[in-house]
């Protein structure tokens, strides 16, 4: 039987098969003997013909074949005279005999091949099922972990193993450590590999490599591309269903993670379109907030050149802090745009430290103060608050960005809060440090509160020109200190950008000299 | 006696802008658009104050203010664009005395030049002892602090850090610095004690310590004692 577990059962069935072949016979010889005084000889066969056929029925040909031989030599030893010996004296009791072990034989034959078909019979049933079975859960798998594990799961099932499955990487190599596990002995290794370069099955009955323990099996054709191996045990010249059924799995698996791949590679070719996308909207914005300043100042500076005599004074002033006015412009959308470039690519050039968030506000308000001779803004800070560990010159340009755009967009007061979500002073992990800017400017509408964190999705009411980049800087540089900045509305009209920070553990300052 | 500036800086618009400007205000000015340069006008005749500009063609800044600072005392002044934190103070430590930011106003470069050269030679710096700013006096010799005529209690070691700054006046002292001279070589690293003490001092000594008068933050760099 090419079936494992039959194949593993092996030892125990045959032992079991004797012992059946031996209380056959004794019952037999029973039955006869019981029935003895009253019956003929020829009854008395046709009980030991009746063990034979149940033998034959339920146990292997060699099993039953023994059991004929049996049958005829008990009959003749207890009951053919002269009994009690092996003599047959009678030639037609020894046709008889001879007739009945030939009976014996062929029906033991005949059953035993009736009973191997329909258990092979059943064993196709079972793995058309199991394929049927895979590839619908296969149907509904999302990465190639899921194939892998679904796939060993039903290849452990089907073979009696150990099997092993692997998966190449994207170069179609079983090199990556992480992709095959260390489990899986170099030979094991060795024979994968080799399979996927030759493209074709290697084993016992494949005509490669006949000598091999194992059938290697791989993940694809060379047609399309190799996406894995798998080695199968135990695996037997002659059993061409296995082998078909391991290469029906395979073929399965295959198809599961080409499926996977080419969804991937849509994925992505759609992800370098929105790149594309982004780009361009980008260099629109970035060169309409370049090129209007630089107008500005362009056009102030020749008319100062060619008509400085003839310009009273106080136009002369305006003419200069319009240059000066746009030119800061100018520097603080370069600064914006190159630390947004910065913290998109991946290398992000952090540089944390332990800060007092208390002492960039203070930075923060003596530049920003320049901008608000009035005094509109109103800060608060929370005493005794925790240290974090921050990059203080990106921390200072978020809260002068956010600071900026209140003065730009609204008129009233503007309240700055600094303070822990907990107690104040606390330094217990998850824990939050909420830096607030509320204006009582005409406020963001519900459906734009999320785009104005979008690079250049302007608010649409400002007739000012460029936060352009801000707020996506701004939330760029909470994100990469692991918090979050938000916006809310604020009741009696305004808004509220809250930016949140985890606090840390502190460091430890007990031994502070 | 006229003082004399050197600026090293590569662009010549800026070059020719800070000339105009530092001329305008009596300054005998020498330029040089690169490290080379500027090593032979300072072996040739060394000037009162060095503005050096960050990122020349030639090579790193450093270099020069360590040789500079191995023969004479001139201050050094660093320009730099924002974002160049590491570079700025890696020169500080090597010896320059303050920085300014790009893109800085005229009127920023002037009043730095004068702290520097309130501060320059060994001789003056020593004799700096007493500040007075609006109703805040610190007397180092005295070992006072007062504000507004009131004597404040500072702990040793919270006057050792406002004496090093004091000794700085006007200019930026760096968070290594601050640490060397306060708590010694092997703390340069710990900056956590210079914000404690900081937000210590600042409750002391400013009105406000949300938005000191005092002790400025240098975001990223130091800090520095405004002096006017």
């Amino acid at each position: 039987m090419m079936n494992a577990p039959t194949l593993r059962d092996g030892g125990v069935a045959s032992a079991r098969g004797w012992v059946t072949v031996a209380l056959l016979l004794v019952a037999a010889t029973l039955v006869s003997m019981v029935l003895d005084q009253h019956v003929a000889l020829m009854s008395q066969a046709m009980v030991y013909v009746l063990a034979v056929v149940i033998a034959s029925y339920r146990l292997r040909w060699i099993e039953s074949a023994v059991c004929a031989v049996g049958a005829v030599t008990a009959l003749n030893f207890f009951f053919v005279p002269p009994r009690w010996t092996f003599v047959v004296e009678n030639r037609e009791l020894f046709i008889g005999l001879a007739t009945m072990l030939v009976v014996a034989l062929v029906i033991s034959h005949l059953a035993t091949r009736l009973r191997r078909e329909s258990e092979t019979a059943r064993l196709s049933e079972r793995r058309a099922r199991q394929l049927q079975g895979l590839s619908t859960d296969l149907a509904s798998v999302a990465s190639p972990a899921e194939v892998l594990s679904l796939g060993q799961q039903a290849l452990d099932a089907a073979f009696a193993g150990p099997c092993t499955l692997v998966l190449a990487n994207d170069r179609h190599e079983l090199t990556d450590a992480a992709a095959v596990p260390a489990s899986v002995p170099a030979s094991v290794l060795d024979g994968l590999r080799c399979c996927m370069n030759e493209a074709a099955v290697l084993g016992p009955g494949t005509g490669r490599w006949p000598g091999l323990n194992a059938w290697y099996l791989p993940l694809g054709d060379k047609a399309r591309t190799i996406v894995g191996a798998a080695c199968v045990r135990p695996a037997l010249s002659g059993d061409t269903e296995g082998r078909e059924h391991a290469q029906a799995l395979c073929a399965l698996l295959a198809q599961s993670l080409w499926r996977l791949r080419l969804s991937a590679s849509v994925v992505a070719a759609q992800g370098e379109m929105q790149r594309h996308q982004l780009q361009s909207t980008f260099l629109a914005a970035v060169s309409h907030d370049l090129r209007t300043p630089l107008a500005a100042i362009v056009g102030a500076a020749s008319s100062l050149r060619t008509q400085r005599d003839r310009l009273p004074l106080p136009d002369q002033d305006r003419l200069l802090d319009s240059i000066v006015n746009e030119a800061s412009y100018l520097t603080e959308v370069t600064e914006n745009t190159l630390q947004f470039v910065r913290l998109s690519s991946s290398e992000q050039a952090l540089r944390r430290d332990w800060e007092s968030i208390e002492e960039i506000v203070g930075a923060v308000l003596a530049r920003v103060r320049q901008r608000d001779p009035q005094r509109r803004i109103k800060s608060r800070v929370a005493g005794g608050l925790p240290l974090v560990r921050a990059d203080p010159v990106l921390l200072a340009q978020m809260l002068g960005n956010l600071l900026d755009n209140a003065l730009k967009y609204s008129d009233g007061a503007i309240d700055l809060t600094v303070g822990g979500t907990g107690v104040a002073g606390v330094s217990a992990n998850g824990q939050e440090l909420e830096i607030a800017v509320k204006d009582r400017g005409p406020g963001v509408p519900e459906a734009d509160q999320d785009a104005i964190f979008e690079p250049y999705a302007r608010g649409e009411q400002s007739g000012h020109r460029g936060a352009g980049l801000g707020l996506a800087v701004c939330r760029a540089i909470v994100a990469a200190h692991g918090g979050r900045l938000t916006l809310r509305r604020r009741s009696g009209g305004g808004s509220c950008f809250t930016a949140s920070l985890p606090i840390e553990a502190q460091p430890t300052a007990k031994d502070l000299p | 006696m006229t003082l004399r500036v050197l600026v090293v800086e590569d662009d010549r618009e800026i070059r020719a802008l800070m000339q105009s400007s530092l001329a305008v205000e009596g300054f005998d000015v020498q330029t040089a658009a690169s490290l080379s340069e500027a090593g032979a006008l300072l072996r040739h005749d060394p000037p009162d104050v060095i503005v050096l500009d960050l990122g020349l063609p030639d090579g790193d800044g450093a270099q020069l203010v360590r040789e500079v600072r191995r023969q004479q005392s001139v201050p050094i002044i660093v320009v730099s664009a924002r974002h160049q934190e590491a570079q700025k103070i890696a020169l500080l430590d090597a010896g320059a005395d303050d920085y300014l930011t790009k893109p800085f106003s005229v009127g920023e470069l002037l009043a730095r030049i004068r702290v520097a050269l309130r501060h320059r030679g060994t001789a003056l710096a020593a004799a700096v002892t007493v500040h007075e700013l609006d109703d805040l006096r610190i007397d180092l010799a005295a070992h006072v602090v007062q504000r507004a005529g009131e004597t404040l209690h500072l702990t040793p070691t919270e006057f050792k850090l406002l004496a090093r700054l004091v000794r700085s006046a006007g200019r930026v002292v760096t968070h290594r610095q601050l640490l060397a001279d306060v708590w010694g070589p092997e703390f340069t690293e710990h900056t956590h004690y210079l914000r404690l003490y900081m937000a210590q001092l600042r409750a002391k000594i400013e009105r406000d310590p949300a938005e000191p008068r005092h002790l400025l933050t240098e975001t990223g760099v130091g800090y520095r004692l405004a002096d006017a």
